[in-house]
């Protein structure tokens, strides 16, 4: 006797939310308190928190928002900034442009990506440093400058831990 | 004076130069000087369900209500930092003003007329080279962190614009990553009364900033209530 099939699941399936649902809690004046230290400029800040929540597909929009709330709030939880941003060397985040139209020098996205944090993961200078490099600013704008900001704030993480790590030590 | 017998068809080739709402207050002024409020009327009642802009224009004229005027301000406001301004259709009065203030910007005009088919170089010779022809396919030249788009807006409810189909074309999500700010200037002030065709309709949220017009003069408002004719203005050219 064949082994009997499981039976159906007649429930209801998983209905994607609306998008309005997603629009509601997403609150771009948070995102752009958040990047203040990195883009004092209020225009060029919109211009960036526009393109991450306000531009593209929406499960990105709350994605990305939430993300980098998340890494705000792990900020905050770690008590008031002495430092600021941190300010080591970054590389930009390029609009991507047929290259045949492309001049000028503002073809960056106002926002750079700090390759301070990517140095735990490849060497300076190293083929595989620029892959990751690559990797995090390529692609549609608002995958690369949420990811250019995400990395920015895990930046001032791993600064504010080390800072706390230099408190802790004995002289 | 009776109303000429080709007015719509010489108002359509006016506005495809000039703009509908540039357009619009030429005509309207010349058979207001001409024949009064009846001619202006009657010019509204033959002409405005074609040309929805010009019966905006003629309404507002004939209840007196206070035009909203061109103010540049707020615009220039939202262009703080940027280097380069692509405008997307075409109205001469708001050029007008707007083109000789931009210091230190340069300025393009997108040459898909949305529709109307005007001969541009005829258009751009009236700004002294101070805006150069941009065809669809050479858009990206102009993105840039510093660079910002900018198209007229004919009235909004504060959910849906009406705009050129021009801004359609050009505003897509490609771009609207490529341009620092995408201004929308609000040069009507309220909504059309008539269904607005030669626009299409967007949502007002597809602009980073909306410019709306400065609010009418007090003298324009104290003579609501009588047909007036307009206040004395910079002629579209």
């Amino acid at each position: 006797m064949p082994p009997s099939r499981p039976p159906r699941d007649h429930r209801p399936r998983h209905a994607p939310l609306p998008s309005s649902a997603v629009s509601a809690f997403i609150r771009p004046a948070r995102l752009d308190a958040l990047l203040a230290p990195w883009m004092p400029d209020a225009e060029e800040r919109a211009f960036v928190v526009r393109c991450i929540v306000g531009e593209g597909p929406i499960h990105h929009r709350g994605a990305s928002y939430a993300l980098l709330c998340l890494l705000g709030l792990l900020l905050e939880e770690l008590g008031p900034d002495e430092g600021g941003a941190p300010r080591g060397e970054s590389l930009p985040v390029p609009i991507r442009l047929p290259p045949h139209l492309a001049r000028g020098s503002d073809h960056d996205y106002p926002l750079a990506i700090p390759l301070a944090p990517l140095t735990r993961l490849a060497p300076e200078g190293s083929p595989k440093l620029a892959a990751l490099v690559d990797c995090l600013t390529d692609g549609p704008p608002h995958h690369a400058l949420a990811n250019a900001a995400m990395v920015c704030l895990l930046d001032a993480l791993f600064a504010r831990a080390a800072r706390a790590r230099a408190g802790v030590e004995p002289a | 004076m009776a109303l000429p017998p080709a007015l719509g068809q010489a108002f359509r080739m006016v506005a495809a130069e000039l703009g509908m709402r540039s357009a619009a207050r030429l005509f309207l002024r010349e058979l207001m000087g001409e024949g009064g409020a009846p001619l202006v009327r009657e010019a509204r009642d033959k002409l405005g369900r074609e040309f929805p802009v010009l019966d905006f224009v003629a309404e507002q004229w004939l209840s007196g209500r206070a035009e909203a005027p061109l103010d540049p301000a707020g615009v220039l406001d939202a262009l703080r930092g940027v280097t380069r301004l692509l405008v997307v259709g075409l109205e001469a009065d708001a050029l007008d003003v707007l083109v000789p203030r931009l210091s230190g910007v340069e300025a393009g005009l997108v040459t898909d007329a949305g529709g109307l088919d005007p001969d541009f170089r005829r258009v751009l010779a009236n700004y002294d080279g101070l805006m150069e022809p941009v065809g669809l396919s050479e858009l990206h030249r102009w993105a840039g962190r510093r660079s910002a788009l900018l198209t007229f807006v004919y009235g909004t409810d504060g959910h849906a614009a009406h705009v050129s189909p021009s801004w359609l074309r050009v505003s897509g999500p490609d771009v609207r990553t490529q341009f620092r700010s995408l201004i929308g200037w609000d040069i009507l002030g309220q909504p059309m009364t008539v269904y607005p065709r030669w626009m299409v309709e967007t949502c007002a949220g597809d602009f980073s900033c909306l410019v709306g017009p400065a609010p009418p003069a007090p003298e324009a408002a104290a003579g609501a209530g009588q047909p007036r004719a307009p206040a004395p203005a910079r002629e579209a050219t």
